[in-house]
């Protein structure tokens, strides 16, 4: 190099200039220092010659060594399921990221002393047994890939790696120090591959209606089941190629996630529908049938009635979502009364007492009618689960009873058939038919109703006054106008596991005088829960027949909209006309007839009862049911409530009313969260009801003076009805415009439509006499219409 | 390069900037290697090598603002042996384990807390001074057969207790090295060299004799003879330690001429351990291809010359032995890494220096810079 040139030249001047002992000691270094360097340099340059060589010569053979090293094995990527909500977003369904366990015997058995710690640190980390893994790996030498373990957590899988990591250090710094070596941890054999668990944050609630995943991804029963394959994606991939010259390329397919559904379910609604339900089974529990829950089964269905959208759907008995045969979870009571319904006994107290007088030969014996009756057990658990798996408001058919009656009603009125003030008159039984066809069918009042307007015999629940209508009717006409309320046809409500009910109805062919007659008042044909609902909200609204749905929007993985899936009005089935009297038949049924017990208090709200004998069994068993609709005045739900075989002290019609209590204890609670205001007087014993409750807290009790103003200006002959109505809701009313104010954010509210006003828009703003003047001439409007 | 330097020269921009080149190089394939095993921050390598870095460029500045006359003061008579004493009584701190860090099997480091100190580091740099000191203390001594051998003596004993308490070889042959070629530059009398190489050639060969009679299995030989049986042939002994040779000559062998580009090693991804390292060249080489290797490697000539250069300029025999020291440490370091990378040498376990991740080494390579810069200086 030209430095070490220079080099010798400074060398040679230091030579010269000092020649004493020091410099001698210069001159030898300097010279020294030279050759050491250029022995460094050639070091050097023997290196990068070596270099060179190792890159010349096996340069292709090491490229392709480091390529072979490379997984080229294509690597699944799964996608994650689609989440269910509710309607408000609400989690009920999700899917989290788990961890299957993969065994590598294959790489394993390649270094026999690194079994065993590995082993070990499998059954410390994850609790599997270690022999188990070891006689695997033994017996499976050249397997590549064994699942041991599911659904490991990240944390689970991330103390793991920790432990391994400790152990390879601390193995590592015992072998640097020690003639005898221990194994490693050997960490290639084992590896994590990533799946998702499905997931139900709120455990049992809307069950029914949202069903399970099974641990392979497939959708069961439910939403799970019909919108599977919305719920589901495509499986993304990743995998390596070579491409010329040995380049490795790597290619990754995303995985495309499933689509997320809001539902519509409202989880709130949904849950004081479930407690309600539980409430009212464990309250009758032994009541007429010892070891029996309340009912066999009870279904509640809450709909808005304009656009069909389900709000709740709840039935009993409900499971656990996030483990679906887990009976336990069932009271104990509840649990055995289902499996000895399946044939299941407990024979536990009788093996107790002969196992004492066994000799030990029939240990063998009795080991084998052990494992026998526990597989009997599993067996009936697994027919048990099925049944409460299927969902009863859309999967069990009954006899409406005299629900169907507000329908045959209807039927009549809008076919022109059937007049508000037509009179019939019930002598306790009709007989019809002739010669030795005569058939005759009780009123349930044996003595008889007397004469009834059309009104009073759907308040009365009265048998003849309705078989007389269907004789008016005719059979054409009654079968048509069940079409039209879907009678006989499913919903195709988005649920899976629908009942077809076609052959359940009678057609042309079979239906003859007594059919007809039967089924005016709700006898004879089946109908589903999720039928009769959808079929009367289009009584109460209008007459409008809206698909009833479960579904009302489904999102793609960022929240963008895919679909909004909107009412699906399929026909009108009556007119409006017809339908505003239906919905003053419903309001007298409650405030008159046979519905009183189903009104929450401070609310005005119609419906209608319902009593059905249930065919078969011998025994006399009834299916109560209670459908109801509030406000009154412009119905925005209905509820529809089921208690299939009542087990309560009295039966039959007197049954009827537990239908109702169950219906009012979910109004009282549903109506105030959907802003449905009180509108009717409370008695002091509602108030100190709802006082229990705490529902009456957020009234303040002050601004008296006002609401007397405003009552003031009504007309004289609701003074007195409508001063105590002011006493619930006037308190609630702005001061100055007389308006409503919302509890909840303080916003003006429309008392009749519950509509937020906004308060900025001018007129009503002032407390000026006029403003209050305009809005109760709208109250009475509204009123006078309904009337 | 002229005449006027003599007198005295001023801060030496080349080799500063040479060492400042191979450090950002070295940071460069550091963050390279290491963010895909750094786990949570893919920077922390980096920022511990950085704060090693930092503390060594404070060293160097502080050795380098100091008169040089303490140095000097340091190297006579009383002071050198306190400081050869005080690095020897850190290194057996090690003994106590409270103080100790133990990592990769291995008791090397004490821990001061916020950083983990190498003592054979500091034994490193006693041995050069107190060598410098003793020759240009005495420098007709050395010429007789009792200075020599107790120069050799006091080498060979620091690089046995280097070797017996931090089980640390290459070190210890390190400070022999460094100790033994400081020696050959300053003795005239070519007859102790050759006794003293017949003398170590003799040690060599018993040494390895006794090797050899012990058993061939490679599960009960000493560690470092099996290093050397793996050196032989890696490939056969992929499970006893040959496996990170062979990843590394995979590696280099992949790279090429022009290597496939900064940050798109495949080696480094898992394949070898330590790769951050002592391995660290290997993946320059995968990266930068052998065009890289050679920009290291002049850089490093460049480095070398420039100390060869401050040592034929240097007034006195102190400065001269003090460069000399530091040069041969840094080559020697330099050799054996390269050499152990490609195979040419058993494994050793020895750092590049300015590039490997290792905090001590660099701190203190880059102090021995500041006593090379400090002697250009005057």
């Amino acid at each position: 190099m030209a430095e070490n040139g220079s080099n010798k030249q400074t060398r040679a001047k230091k030579k010269r200039k000092r020649p004493d002992a020091q410099a001698v000691l210069n001159l030898n270094i300097a010279g020294k220092i030279v050759v050491v360097s250029a022995i460094i340099l050639l070091l050097f340059g023997f290196l990068v010659v070596r270099i060179a060589r190792i890159m010349k010569d096996n340069g292709e053979q090491y490229k392709k060594q480091v390529l072979s090293q490379q997984e080229y094995d294509s690597v699944t990527i799964p996608f994650r399921r689609g989440s269910i909500t509710d309607r408000n977003g609400v989690i009920l369904a999700h899917s989290e990221r788990v961890y299957n366990l993969i065994v590598d015997s294959y790489v394993l058995s390649d270094d026999e002393d690194s079994i065993e710690p590995t082993v070990q640190a499998l059954s410390q980390c994850f609790g599997l047994p270690a022999a188990d893994i070891r006689g695997y790996i033994a017996d499976n030498a050249s397997s590549r890939y064994h699942i041991f373990k599911k659904e490991i957590t990240y944390d689970e899988r991330t103390a793991y790696e920790e432990y391994v990591e400790n152990y390879n250090n601390e193995v590592a710094e015992y072998n640097k120090g020690s003639e005898i070596k221990r194994p490693k941890i050997n960490k290639n054999g084992i590896w994590f591959e990533d799946q998702f668990k499905r997931s139900y944050p709120n455990g049992t609630l809307a069950c029914d209606v949202i069903g399970f995943t099974t641990k392979d991804g497939r959708g069961q029963y439910g939403l799970e089941e019909y919108y599977d394959s919305t719920l589901n994606g495509s499986n993304g991939r990743e995998y390596g190629y070579l491409l010329d010259e040995n380049a490795l390329e790597r290619t990754v397919v995303p995985a495309v996630n499933g689509y997320t559904l809001v539902s519509t379910v409202d989880s709130y609604i949904q849950r004081v529908c479930e407690e309600k339900i539980k409430e009212y089974n464990e309250e009758h529990a032994d009541e007429y049938r010892q070891g029996e829950m309340g009912s066999d089964n009870t279904g509640v269905i809450v709909m808005d009635v304009h656009s069909g959208e389900v709000l709740a759907m709840a039935s009993y008995p409900y499971f656990d979502l996030n483990d679906p045969s887990n009976l336990d979870i069932l009271p104990e009571e509840l649990k055995d009364y289902l499996m000895s319904k399946e044939g299941y006994k407990e024979e536990k107290d009788d093996k107790e007492d002969t196992d004492g007088d066994s000799e030990e030969e029939d240990e063998d014996e009795d080991k084998d009618k052990e494992e026998d009756r526990k597989e009997k057990e599993e067996a009936i658990k697994q027919k048990v689960s099925q049944n409460i798996w299927k969902n009863f408001c859309i999967s069990q058919s009954y006899e409406p009873g005299s629900v169907g009656k507000t329908f045959t009603v209807a039927m009549g009125l809008d076919s022109g058939t059937v007049h508000d003030n037509d009179v019939y008159n019930c002598g306790g039984y009709l007989t019809f038919g002739e010669g030795d066809n005569a058939t005759t069918i009780r009123c349930h009042n044996r003595y008889g109703d007397g004469p009834l307007t059309t009104k009073e015999a759907v308040e009365k629940s009265c048998n003849v006054a309705l078989m007389l209508m269907g004789q008016k009717i005719g059979k054409e006409r009654f079968l048509e106008y069940q079409k039209n309320f879907n009678f006989g046809l499913r919903t195709n409500i988005d649920l899976a596991g629908e009942m077809r009910t076609s052959s359940l109805v009678f057609n042309k062919d079979t239906m003859g005088i007594t059919e007809l007659m039967t089924s005016t008042f709700g006898q004879g044909f089946n109908v589903t829960m999720i039928q009769a609902a959808a079929a009367y909200c289009s009584l109460v609204n209008g007459g409008y027949y809206y698909k009833p749905h479960m579904v009302k929007q489904i999102l793609d993985d960022d929240g963008a909209v895919v679909k909004n899936i909107e009412p699906e009005l399929l026909r009108q089935v009556v007119s409006e006309k017809v339908s505003d009297q239906m919905i003053d038949y419903g309001i007298g049924v409650v405030e008159e007839g046979t519905g009183k017990k189903a009104r929450p208090a401070g609310y005005k709200i119609g419906g209608k009862t319902g009593t059905a004998e249930r065919s078969g069994q011998g025994k006399r068993d009834y299916t109560v049911s209670f459908m109801g609709f509030a406000p009154a005045d412009d119905p925005q739900i209905v509820v529809y409530v089921v208690i299939d075989r009542p087990n309560t002290a009295s039966q039959g019609e007197n049954a009827t009313r537990y239908a109702c209590v169950l219906c009012r204890e979910i109004m009282t609670e549903v109506l105030p969260y959907m802003h449905i205001f009180m509108t009717e007087e409370l008695s002091e014993e509602e108030k100190a009801e709802l006082e229990e409750r705490g529902q009456l807290q957020q009234i303040p009790e002050a601004e008296e003076g006002e609401e007397t103003e405003n009552s003031g200006e009504k007309e004289d002959g609701e003074e007195a009805e409508e001063e105590k109505e002011k006493e619930v809701i006037n308190l609630n009313i702005d001061p100055d415009s007389g308006y409503v104010i919302d509890p909840f954010n303080g916003e003006y509210l429309d008392p009749k439509t519950g509509e937020p006003i906004d308060s900025d828009s001018g007129i009503f703003q002032n407390a000026d006499g006029d403003n209050i003047e305009i809005t109760v001439l709208k109250d009475d409007e509204a009123e006078g219409k309904e009337d | 390069m002229s005449n006027e330097k003599r007198s005295k020269g001023g801060f030496d921009y080349q080799l500063f900037f040479v060492t400042l080149l191979l450090m950002i190089l070295g940071i460069v394939m550091i963050y390279s290697t290491s963010t895909y095993r750094a786990g949570e921050d893919p920077y922390s390598f980096v920022k511990r090598q950085l704060l090693a870095e930092g503390l060594g460029l404070i060293a160097l500045f502080a050795i380098y603002l100091i008169p040089y006359s303490w140095l000097k003061i340091m190297g006579r008579a009383p002071l050198r042996y306190f400081v050869l004493g005080g690095s020897l009584i850190l290194l057996m701190l090690l003994l106590v384990p409270a103080l100790s860090h133990t990592a990769y099997g291995a008791t090397r480091w004490l821990n001061l807390g916020f950083f983990n100190l190498q003592p054979a580091e500091v034994v490193k740099i006693a041995v050069i001074f107190f060598v410098a000191g003793y020759i240009s203390e005495y420098p007709d001594r050395i010429n007789h057969i009792k200075g020599y051998a107790f120069c050799l003596a006091v080498v060979v004993v620091c690089g046995g207790m280097v070797y017996a308490i931090s089980t640390n070889l290459s070190s210890a042959l390190i400070i022999m090295g460094i100790g033994v070629i400081m020696l050959f530059l300053s003795c005239n009398d070519w007859k102790l060299h050759l006794l003293a190489a017949g003398a170590g050639a003799g040690v060599v060969y018993l040494l390895i004799n006794w090797i050899l009679n012990s058993s061939m299995d490679v599960n009960n030989v000493d560690y470092h003879f099996k290093r050397i049986m793996v050196w032989h042939d890696p490939s056969a002994y992929v499970l006893d330690g040959g496996y990170q040779t062979l990843q590394a000559l995979y590696a280099i062998g992949s790279g090429g001429i022009t290597g496939k580009g900064i940050g798109k090693s495949v080696q480094k991804l898992s394949a070898i351990p330590e790769v951050h390292n002592d391995m660290i060249f290997s993946v320059v080489c995968e990266e930068l291809g052998l065009v890289g290797a050679v920009v290291v490697l002049l850089l490093f000539v460049l480095l070398l010359a420039r100390c060869m250069m401050i040592t034929l300029k240097a007034r006195d025999n102190f400065g001269k032995l003090l460069v000399a020291g530091v040069m041969m440490h840094i080559a020697i370091q330099v050799v054996l890494n390269i050499a152990v990378v490609t195979n040419t040498l058993p494994n050793t376990g020895v750092s590049l220096p300015f590039i490997s991740y290792g905090g001590s080494s660099a701190t203190f390579l880059l102090a021995e810079l500041g006593l090379v810069m400090k002697v250009a200086k005057e």
